[in-house]
């Protein structure tokens, strides 16, 4: 089936991008490869029929969002020396997978117990922008209001955190 | 079969904690929390999937309008402490410590 094929692609392209973002040494490498991974996830939510969290995934994520982190990256003209010298990297990593590994297991253990369905593409009526538009507005709206809430309000911190700061007379 | 897809997002979550405890650099560090809601985000679609409603999909949407505050919040935040100390090293900044 061309479904689990390009399933398969698709998980262990963004496997290998989650990797090289943590592997890598310099942020800029980093960003690269957790691009690779969002494009590899909305390759994967149009596996899922997910059409409006598909075209949000590339023009939010991997447009807006991955954009405004390169151009940061770019804008403090980060050298090699200036990096964090991480000489026990390897040590951290190990640690970390033996902390994080049985956790892992477990969830993956909890996940292989739900009752199994296909996740065949469907047609019409599922996932368009007029589906979720009508969820959206009728049963969460609330929550609709307070995400403006917040962007507004992180809207202003940014503008006051990286603002100039006025000098005192 | 949607528990791959499920197992698929714990791996990611899995990469992202990794990224989080393991590593010193600011950008890393911020990208891997970016790297764990994207697992966040694919783990709610597949189980809107597996039960056909569209919750998951809102869901996933607020998850990204709240990534996209906190990058917007966190890169001034890291502007800043670039500006202060010149240093990308997350434990240089103990400006908390009292």
């Amino acid at each position: 089936m061309i479904a689990e094929l390009l399933f398969s692609v698709f998980a262990v392209l963004a496997i290998i991008g989650g990797l090289g973002l943590v592997l890598a040494r310099h942020p800029m490498n980093g960003a690269i490869c957790l691009v690779m991974t969002m494009i590899s996830l909305a390759g994967l939510y149009s596996l899922l029929s997910a059409k409006l969290i598909f075209v949000l995934q590339l023009i939010v994520y991997a447009g807006a969002i991955m954009s405004l982190i390169l151009f940061i990256i770019m804008f403090l003209n980060i050298r090699k020396e200036d990096l964090p010298k991480e000489e026990w990297r390897w040590a951290y990593y190990l640690g970390g997978i033996v902390v994080i590994a049985p956790v892992g297991l477990l969830m993956t253990k909890a996940v292989k117990a739900l009752p199994g369905s296909e996740a065949s593409i469907m047609g019409n009526g599922f996932g368009g922008v007029k589906e979720v538009g009508v969820v959206l507005f009728r049963e969460w709206l609330l929550p609709f209001e307070i995400v403006s809430i917040l962007l507004l309000v992180s809207l202003v911190g940014a503008v006051v955190l990286a603002g100039k700061r006025r000098v005192e007379q | 079969m949607i528990a791959d897809y499920l197992i698929l997002s714990i791996i990611l979550f899995c990469i992202g904690i990794l990224g989080v405890v393991s590593r010193r650099n600011v950008f890393t560090v911020f990208m891997s929390i970016e790297l764990m809601l994207n697992a966040a985000n694919l783990a709610f679609i597949a189980f809107s999937r597996l039960h056909e409603s569209m919750d998951g999909h809102v869901l996933a949407m607020m998850v990204m309008a709240v990534a996209a505050a906190e990058a917007a919040l966190a890169l001034a935040v890291v502007i800043l402490l670039h500006k202060h100390k010149s240093k990308l090293d997350t434990n240089m900044f103990s400006l908390l410590k009292g």
